[in-house]
């Protein structure tokens, strides 16, 4: 990334309590244009909470969220989708009596700028949305009919639909076996190829090495690392936060 | 286009009903179709939106009152009186709505529960509104009139319904009653959209209350704002199939021909009617009957054992 790029997004300081306890605390990231992030850490390390500070689904107790040189920590959840944010629930929310067409649609007809105000437009939108997401087939089967991949595969096409700048993939890979991870891989590499910005959380560790032009490291709420996929994976206490210190 | 034809048809054979029926049937008529209107008016909120009001009987209340303060103590016309009540309610959804639509499921159901009592409480110890003897509205023999007028206004109803089934004003509704909190992020502005759905719910509601103390000239807080009434939207609603657009108008149409013929026979038994509708509906159809005649078509009577199955055992 060349430097003095503006960043698409910026966090400062964010930190969010529940009772005393620090989910996130004191965290500070760049995520420049058209860059994949990578968000790993420990069960319970925060990566979630932080992805609902930025869209909106939580408001931090601290600090300062700045996306395209605009303030937008007091934006509700919808506003946010209006500037361009979109992303997927790790506990998938589909909308389940609704067909997945229908589902899509959605994302389709309000997202960025508002959406599209067409229904018929919309439903296009969403149909080749669809195709890109190797859902077309299932298209009119009902959200709930889907099985887990599928399910994944709709997340990802709900926010696809909402035309984001920036995306947040929360763990869109869980549960996949290594095709389909491979398979989203290629989706993910071509959004961004579309050019957009992309955060995402996952476990998986071949994908996320794969994928990430740098990674940040969660643990306890904190940033305990940032940088590159090779050198962060290979730092001592990236390793110890995954696996425990080492007892002489 | 068979279908708007069919309905249009419907639409005018109502109409013309009145013209045909003795006077006893029409009366029963103004009451079905202000049933009608009254659960197509829920279904807004509660069929599209997913939110369980125990509330629009206060907006009905509202309407009644509206109606009969402005004609009864101000000596306005009907129509006055009806923009009065229909204002009242509104404002009341508005003023009401912004605090308890945060409220999901069965924490807004119960919010919305002591509304109406509130409120009749309320007007039970204003004098304008006749305190708790209540008010006796000019009297105008036209049952014909309140007929078509509340034909007009189920139309009318069951118009905005079918505008939000197609609508992406709709489809942002039907987005919050699946996930609120998708919704949210996929960019709806879900306390706006549910506030507007229910002052729309709030209008059709008190349009409805305003004609029927019209109609049967005179009203006390206990009878405006009954909240058994609202009971009954919720079942008519239920049993139609909530959520469509002509299910809460064809439910609530059978069950008050039913509730009707029972009461003039064996009224025990109409004041059972709606328990027992409630019971078996809940077990064997519980996304009603629009619902149970596409399950009947594609799985016959398996249908109502799928259902036993996935909400009961």
């Amino acid at each position: 990334m060349s430097a003095g790029a503006q960043p698409m997004l910026e966090a400062r300081g964010l930190t969010r309590r529940f009772h005393g306890l620090y989910a996130v605390n004191d965290v500070s990231f760049t995520l420049q244009p058209g860059e994949i992030l990578g968000l790993i850490g420990p069960n319970g390390a925060g990566k979630t909470t932080l992805i609902n500070l930025i869209s909106g689904t939580l408001f931090a107790d601290q600090g300062e969220l700045i996306f395209e040189d605009r303030r937008i920590e007091r934006l509700h959840p919808y506003q946010r989708a209006h500037i361009g944010i979109g992303r997927t629930f790790q506990v998938m929310k589909p909308f389940p009596r609704l067909s997945v067409l229908e589902n899509v649609t959605v994302g389709a007809l309000f997202g960025f700028g508002g959406g599209e105000r067409n229904r018929d437009k919309a439903r296009e939108q969403a149909r080749a949305l669809l195709e890109f997401t190797g859902l077309d087939r299932r298209m009119d089967q009902n959200a709930d009919q889907l099985g887990g991949p599928d399910r994944k595969r709709l997340e990802l096409a709900k926010a696809l639909a909402m035309r984001p700048k920036l995306l947040l993939l929360d763990e869109v890979m869980a549960g996949l076996n290594h095709v389909e991870v491979d398979e989203v891989v290629t989706i993910i590499k071509k959004i961004r190829d579309s050019g957009v910005t992309i955060l995402v959380i996952e476990h998986v560790m071949r994908a996320i090495r794969s994928l990430s032009d740098r990674i940040i490291v969660l643990h306890h709420g904190e940033k305990i690392a940032e940088g590159l996929p090779d050198t962060v994976l290979a730092d001592a206490r990236v390793v110890e936060a995954y696996l425990g210190k080492r007892r002489a | 286009m068979v279908r708007a034809i069919l309905l249009i048809l419907a639409v005018v054979f109502l109409a013309a009903a009145p013209f045909f029926g003795d006077a006893v049937m029409i009366q029963y008529g103004i009451d079905a179709l202000l049933f009608a209107t009254l659960a197509q008016a829920w279904n807004i909120l509660g069929g599209f939106t997913g939110y369980a009001s125990f509330g629009n009987s206060a907006f009905y209340g509202l309407g009644t009152y509206g109606t009969a303060i402005a004609m009864a103590q101000l000596h306005l016309p009907f129509w006055v009186g009806l923009s009065l009540g229909a204002f009242l309610a509104v404002l009341c959804a508005v003023v009401i709505g912004l605090p308890i639509l945060r409220l999901r499921g069965h924490y807004f159901a119960i919010a919305t529960l002591g509304l109406s009592a509130t409120l009749a409480a309320i007007i039970s110890n204003l004098d304008i509104s006749g305190r708790n003897i209540g008010l006796i509205l000019p009297l105008t023999r036209n049952d014909v009139g309140f007929y078509e007028e509340a034909l007009a206004l189920l139309v009318a109803s069951t118009l905005t319904v079918m505008w939000i089934a197609k609508s992406r004003f709709g489809m942002g509704l039907i987005a919050i009653r699946e996930d609120e909190d998708a919704a949210q992020v996929m960019g709806i502005n879900t306390t706006f959209y549910k506030v507007v759905a229910l002052m729309l719910s709030a209008f059709f509601t008190a349009i409805a209350g305003g004609i029927h103390a019209y109609w049967i000239t005179f009203i006390d807080p206990a009878s405006a704002f009954d909240l058994s009434l609202n009971v009954r939207m919720v079942i008519m609603a239920m049993f139609g199939g909530p959520g469509t657009v002509l299910g809460p108008v064809v439910g609530s149409f059978i069950l008050s021909a039913v509730y009707d013929a029972l009461a003039s026979s064996i009224s025990t038994a109409a004041a059972l009617l709606f328990g027992m509708v409630i019971v078996l509906a809940v077990i064997f159809m519980p996304r009603g009957l629009w619902d149970l005649g596409h399950g009947l078509r594609q799985v016959g009577w398996r249908y109502f054992l799928q259902n036993i199955r996935l909400h009961r055992l």
